[in-house]
């Protein structure tokens, strides 16, 4: 190895390892500030505390919040897991045209700006009448959790071998039993992990979560913006401390099931 | 000896038990346009191992999956030890399989794979640890019963797959192609592994393939199948020595083929006039028929005088150890007239013009095969 | 004596079925379909025709009357500016990480990986309060500049276009480097050695070599980044303020706030536009550069 390329792996490796740091600064940060004991965000703090984690167990803002951002999440999740896998089943077992488009369109509601994505739903919704916001929350909800659904047990499928189906059939299982026994153990980790970013997603959204809102029913997401533009403490830190640690445990399991590095093919 | 009709299911000459212990009768199958299976019969003898041998298309695992029940034939029926399975699902009709890509559960071990089947069939739970060690241990693999499946060679998941199917004791063990995704020796050697466990156990068998050697080796009986229907069903040794078709002449075994025009037919022997003279042989034709005649290459030969000789060009000599090839130039192509001889020939050098000659009753005799048949 | 057997033409006569059935199997996909078509596709379908019609049926006024206002294009010109900027430093910040990720081999390589998982597994919210925090005048940032002698007195970033590009950039530099290291893992590492062995400079093997090879995971990354850069509402909305506006936040306060129906839909059609077009554009320049590029 010449002298130029130990100095240009070397600048390689120091530049990842800054971006590395960049990625991971605000995590630090907020988890750092929810901690410190200053409501002005001095960093390092002055000294130790939990005492935003105690003001946000008193909250009466934060928990609603929670509340409605875990039901819709749970149910929307649900919701596309059901509508997900039986469209993959279609689209890798069926013999029909159009299978590519119709994946491509299942995803797309990924690839389009998240904003005009609930700008449209919420003109739709209103034309059609549908007027309750949990209802709205939740219908939207589910158009952002299919895509990943749709991506991930579409993969797992076009990678099961449905001969194992059969053997099973054979050996003494009716074909709903084989289903049972072979193929839901076989795409056990495709269901968990789209299932878990699916959740994710859904906590985590805000731009359509935005138009889907009112004075009583707020998700997470939008009830933290709210309260930064009001009253700037640490709380918002304590919670999205939560929310990181709920990040850190799907990529926990996540890893478990089906290891990192498939996990990072987006 | 009368002539097999393909369509017919023919009972074995020796019958061990009962002749009729699988029984096919008229399955039919298409898909979209294209007819997979036109009417096959097809009777088996419990304790027999019957190959069903073809090209690739030619019906032979559709016909093993609609036996499995996996897949419904449109019309006929199937009769496994006097019980008409037709209509019965997969998971009641005792019959094991072994998939050609073996099909072993991933997520289990070899031991829960070969338990699998007693444990959906129900069997008594204190007893499956016994049948699972017996069943891995016929096929030698009772020190990997803790392995997964994915971790072992293609030979011994084939082993696995074999134990498992057998492990539920089942009337009928179906086989796809087991043998297909091994290399050369371990395909012989496990061959006769597996003919020899069968036939310990007397278990009846049908064995899809569509390499003849494999075929010959391990069968009691093949049924050549060509284009969704069988066209001959025999013994090894009738099969090769016998071939029923022109089809059946050409894909099991080598063999020199002539294109030939009936001349005259007297005391069941006819004179046909070929490109390179004239060649008797034994049937029945019309005069002025258009025949296809077949010679197998240790039939022919070389040097010597007899009813049926004709000169030919050697083209090339290959030499096989045990024996060698000789090729000779025909009306039909370079290479078309093969004989075989224990060693090379004095003289035997390409561009010689030697001297073939074969006996009467080895010629055997086809009607020529119209130029095209229509693909179904 | 083997006779010969009877011709065995025509036996199997090839019926045409006439009817054309749906595979049943497809019907599985019918919810799916509907919902999202329900849910989604009308909905889009309607804003689109919404914002391309006028009192009078289908007309381009609204798109001209939005165009003919130069705060429009004050507007247009800071959504292009900042996501440009974004999509720069991304791609600076991102290749080297991303062939550091395909070098890096067992808890190195974990560590990396984790270092881009993990941010992109935690909400646009948290990140954006977080870079609010980071960029005050009394912020992280500011007291590292001052520290290592940059800066003489600490400055705000908050609320300034440098601010919002640094804290977009991290939100979105995940979505540049996964691509490329999609792309650089399956490049073979012998193509490389092989430039070496005919001679090659280390430079000329990277401009010859490396970098056309990964071309389709920088387009595919750009093509993230940018569209992303250009429709984003959240970091803006608390990084940088509403002095400030950009398509996306426009749109926002049009639905929002200003209750302006007709110039909502016409700027949220422009960002539709612009993801579409970068969308279809990126996937036919991965492809034509040789697959690999993901969408």
């Amino acid at each position: 190895m010449t002298a130029t390329e130990r100095t240009a792996l070397a600048l390689v490796w120091i530049l990842a390892a800054a971006s590395a740091l960049f990625l991971m600064a605000p995590l630090v940060v907020t988890v750092a500030v929810s901690f410190g004991s200053s409501a002005v965000f001095t960093l390092p703090p002055p000294s130790w505390s939990t005492r935003w984690y105690e003001r946000l167990w008193t909250s009466r803002d934060l928990w609603p919040a929670v509340w409605t951002s875990l039901r819709v999440a749970v149910l929307a999740t649900a919701l596309a897991l059901v509508l997900g896998t039986l469209c993959a089943i279609a689209v890798v077992r069926g013999r029909f045209p159009g299978r590519e488009a119709l994946v491509t369109f299942l995803i797309s509601p990924l690839m389009l700006p998240g904003l005009v994505v609930g700008i449209a739903m919420l003109q739709g919704f209103r034309a059609a009448g549908l007027r309750d916001v949990g209802l709205s929350l939740l219908i939207a909800h589910g158009v952002i959790t299919l895509p990943y659904v749709v991506r991930t047990v579409v993969a797992a499928l076009s990678l099961f071998d449905f001969t194992l189906i059969d053997a099973a059939r054979t050996l003494g299982l009716s074909y709903p039993a084989a289903v049972l026994r072979v193929l839901v153990p076989g795409l056990a980790p495709a269901f968990l992990t789209s299932g878990l970013f699916a959740f994710l997603a859904s906590m985590d959204n805000y731009p359509i979560s935005i138009f889907f809102t009112d004075a009583w029913t707020k998700t997470l997401p939008i009830q933290m913006l709210q309260l930064v533009e009001e009253r700037p403490d640490p709380t918002v830190a304590a919670v999205s401390t939560l929310l990181i640690l709920l990040a850190v445990a799907v990529l926990i399991l996540g890893d478990r099931l089906v290891g990192l590095r498939r996990l990072a093919e987006v | 000896m009368p002539a097999p009709t393909p369509s017919a299911p023919t009972p074995p000459a020796s019958a061990p038990s009962d002749p009729g212990f699988l029984t096919i009768v008229g399955a039919e199958k298409r898909f979209g346009a294209s007819t997979v299976l036109g009417g096959v019969d097809l009777a088996v003898a419990g304790g027999e191992f019957v190959s069903l041998l073809g090209p690739s298309g030619c019906g032979k695992t559709t016909l093993l999956r609609i036996v499995a029940g996996l897949v419904a034939a449109d019309r006929g029926r199937v009769v496994l030890d006097g019980r008409d399975v037709t209509r019965t699902p997969p998971h009641r009709r005792d019959v094991g399989v072994v998939f050609q890509n073996y099909a072993l559960f991933p997520h289990l071990t070899v031991a829960e794979n070969v338990a699998f089947g007693l444990k959906a069939k129900g069997h008594p739970r204190a007893e499956i640890p016994a049948v699972v060690a017996r069943f891995l241990d016929l096929v030698q693999m009772a020190p990997f019963a803790d392995r997964r499946a994915q971790a072992l060679s293609g030979g011994q998941q084939q082993r696995v797959a074999v134990a498992r199917a057998l492990a539920v004791r089942p009337k009928l063990l179906l086989l796809d192609e087991p043998f297909s995704a091994l290399d050369r020796k371990l395909r012989e050697a496990m061959q006769i592994d597996l003919k020899r466990l069968l036939r310990e156990l007397g278990i009846t068998a049908l064995f899809v393939t569509h390499d003849q050697d494999e075929a010959l080796t391990m069968s009691d009986r093949i049924a050549v199948m060509n284009r969704g229907a069988i066209e001959q069903l025999a013994d090894p040794v009738t099969l090769y020595r016998r071939p029923a078709t022109a089809f059946a002449l050409g894909f099991v075994g080598l063999s020199s083929r002539l294109h030939g025009t009936v001349r005259e037919e007297g005391d069941g022997v006819l004179r046909v006039e070929t490109a390179l003279g004239t060649v008797r042989a034994p049937g029945r034709f019309r005069p002025g028929s258009p025949v296809l005649l077949g010679v197998r290459p240790e039939r022919i030969r070389i040097g010597a005088d007899g009813p049926n000789a004709i000169e030919a060009t050697l083209v090339e000599v290959a030499f096989q150890g045990a024996r060698a090839h000789l090729f000779f130039a025909g009306p039909d192509g370079e290479r078309a007239l093969l004989a075989e001889a224990p060693e090379i020939p004095a003289g035997a050098r390409p561009g010689a013009r030697l001297r073939l000659s074969w006996a009467i009753e080895d010629t055997l005799v086809f009607p020529a095969e119209p130029a095209q048949r229509d693909a179904a | 004596m083997s006779a010969p057997a009877a011709p065995l033409t025509g036996r199997v006569p090839a019926r045409r079925s006439l009817s054309v059935r749906p595979d049943p199997v497809a019907l599985l996909a019918l919810p799916a379909f509907a919902y999202l078509a329900a849910a989604y596709g009308w909905p889009l379908l309607v804003l689109l025709g919404r914002s391309l019609s006028g009192p009078q049926g289908i007309s381009l006024t609204p798109l001209a009357q939005f165009l003919s206002d130069p705060f429009s294009w004050r507007v247009i010109g800071n959504t292009v500016r900042t996501a440009l900027l974004v999509t720069l430093v991304c791609l600076l910040a991102g290749y080297p990480a991303a062939v550091a990720l395909a070098r890096a081999r067992g808890a190195v390589q974990g560590l990396l990986l984790l270092s881009v998982i993990l941010p992109l597994s935690v909400g646009v919210v948290v990140k954006a309060y977080a870079w609010q925090i980071v960029l005050r005048r009394d912020g992280v940032v500011s007291g590292l500049l001052v520290g290592l002698g940059i800066w003489d007195a600490p400055q705000r970033l908050l609320f300034t276009e440098t601010g919002l590009v640094i804290g977009a950039a991290n939100v979105f530099l995940p979505f540049m480097i996964l691509p490329i290291y999609a792309v650089i893992r399956q490049i073979d590492p012998r193509l490389a050695e092989a430039a070496a062995t005919l001679g090659a400079s280390p430079l000329r093997r990277f401009l010859g070599v490396t970098l056309p090879l990964t071309l389709p995971g920088i387009v595919s990354g750009i093509a993230f980044v940018f569209s992303l850069a250009v429709s984003m509402y959240v970091v803006p909305s608390l990084v940088i303020g509403d002095r400030f506006q950009t398509l996306a936040t426009l749109t926002g306060r049009a639905f929002l706030f200003m209750r302006d129906e007709q110039l909502g839909s016409t700027t949220a059609v422009l960002l539709l536009a612009v993801a579409v077009a970068v969308v279809v554009g990126s996937t036919a320049l991965a492809r034509r550069l040789g697959g690999g590029g993901q969408s």
